[in-house]
Formats: structure tokens, C-alpha cells, sequence
């Protein structure tokens, strides 16, 4: 049996509670400098070129004010799970037209296989179905609570 | 301004993997996604090979034939495609970050 970790919030860092930024590239660009920043990524401008080009391909919201942008990249070291909150909601194209409030980054090496990272978008997404997760998510008052609760839900 | 493209096509190319694929794809629509038309990504690829150095773009695209990956990282002097610890001569030299692999033909990025 594989396991594929999605590699939770591990430190405060690479949680953003709050985003002042209004645009999508901004806070593309903002969640990869954080993950630079944090180690977890060699070069943040290649990531940001390749986060908006996957964007353009194939946008991230998914609905219920939720987007999970994601990306395999040369530019990552490490796999990571970058989560931002907008509190005043952001516009990111959303078919349901929900303004996003919840952005779940998934980071993948270039090593992992397709496989391995979709599965990867896909338990980071499974965290948001339910309305109970997204409020937790959206009321946690800091990070550890954002850990506990990706934890809880066995990720 | 090779090196740069070259990073950018690496990803493009990983992209491109996933769009080429119907399974993968057929996988994104699952999850919600909306894919679009791979068009944009193939013309797209076409116009940053353009931007590479002949000599790049032969050890590239051989490489990605072979392997599926043309660009692969170094860390501690291993190079992350085959494995194979490379000797310190085979470092780049000063204001560069792309040599070949010794052992496999990839290129390698030292950063």
C-alpha cells in the first residue's frame, strides 16, 4: 500500500490567516515567497510562472469559496501544503461565482509522479467538502488549530 | 536567459504530461477542475524551445525522450535522474548552473 502524505501545515509559516491582497496573481505570488521562505521552495518567480500557467490551463477554484492551486515544479524541494484565508473573499473565476476565502496551495517536487500529486490535490480538496471543515478553517484562530484539523481528517 | 526558459519548459513539460493524458485529465474533471485545450500549452512549448540554445535543446529533448524528464535538480552532488554522485569538477563554473550529467546525459541544475 502507498501512502501519499499532503503534508500538513507543519509550522506556522506557511499558514496565512489573513491575505490583505485582492488579485489572484498577488496571492499566488505572495503564498510561493512564503513557501521560499519557509524552504520549501528554491525559486519562487519560476513557481509563480508556473502556478498562473497551470491557472490558465486549468483554473483552481472548485467551488464553495475554495480554490486549490497546485503545481509540480523543479522549483520545489519539498512537498508542502501552503493555506491562505481572505477573509473579504477573493475574485478567482469560480463557476459557482462564490468569492474565494480559502486557498489551499499544494506544492509537489518534480520527482512525484502525476499520480502521487493528484492524489495529493485530491485529499487537500477532500479537507473542504464539508461545511464543517470549511468553517473550521475559516474561524481557526491559529495555525496549530489548522494542523489539528487536517490531522483529524486522517491527511 | 537560456537557463531561465529552460527551467520554465522543464515545468511546462511536467504540465503538458498531465494534459497529454486522458486518464490524468479525466482525474482533474473529478475533482472539479476545468481543464482547458492543451493548444495553448503544445504553442506555448514551441516558443520557449525556440528561445534555447541549439546544443541545449538536443541534450534536452534527448534526455526527456529517454527518461521523460530532460532537467533534473542536483543535491549534495547527486544528481536526482540517476543517482549517481558526480565528482566536484563536475560543478559549473562561476555565474553558471547548468552542466550534463556524466552518468545519465541530463541536464543538471545546481541550485
Amino acid at each position: 500500500m502507498t501512502t501519499v502524505a499532503v503534508h500538513p501545515v507543519p509550522d506556522t509559516s506557511l499558514f496565512l490567516p489573513d491575505l490583505k491582497l485582492k488579485r489572484k496573481e498577488s496571492v499566488l505570488h505572495e503564498m510561493a515567497c512564503v513557501a521560499q521562505k519557509a524552504g520549501a521552495v528554491r525559486d519562487a518567480e519560476l513557481l509563480h510562472e508556473t502556478l498562473l500557467r497551470r491557472e490558465r490551463w486549468c483554473p483552481s477554484a472548485v467551488g464553495k469559496g475554495v480554490a486549490v492551486p497546485n503545481a509540480r515544479s523543479l522549483a520545489v524541494t519539498e512537498p508542502r501544503l501552503v493555506i491562505a484565508r481572505a477573509r473579504r473573499g477573493l475574485e478567482w473565476g469560480a463557476s459557482d461565482r462564490v468569492a474565494v476565502q480559502l486557498v489551499l496551495l499544494v506544492l509537489s517536487t518534480s520527482e512525484m509522479s502525476v499520480d502521487s500529486h493528484l492524489e495529493r490535490v485530491m485529499r487537500a480538496i477532500a479537507i473542504t467538502r464539508t461545511q464543517r471543515n470549511r468553517l473550521k478553517l475559516l474561524e481557526a484562530e491559529d495555525a496549530r488549530i489548522v494542523t489539528a484539523l487536517l490531522r483529524e481528517a486522517a491527511l | 536567459m537560456t537557463e531561465a526558459t529552460l527551467l520554465e519548459l522543464h515545468d511546462l513539460d511536467l504540465q503538458l504530461a498531465e494534459a497529454r493524458e486522458a486518464a490524468h485529465v479525466g482525474k482533474l474533471k473529478k475533482l472539479g477542475f476545468e481543464p482547458g485545450e492543451r493548444l495553448s500549452l503544445e504553442r506555448l512549448r514551441a516558443r520557449l524551445l525556440a528561445g534555447v540554445e541549439r546544443r541545449w535543446v538536443q541534450h534536452y529533448e534527448r534526455a526527456l525522450q529517454r527518461y521523460g524528464r530532460g532537467l533534473v535538480a542536483m543535491r549534495e552532488r547527486v544528481c536526482l535522474g540517476c543517482f549517481v554522485t558526480l565528482p566536484t569538477s563536475a560543478s559549473p563554473g562561476v555565474g553558471e548552473s547548468l552542466t550534463l550529467c556524466e552518468s545519465c546525459g541530463r541536464i543538471l541544475y545546481w541550485r
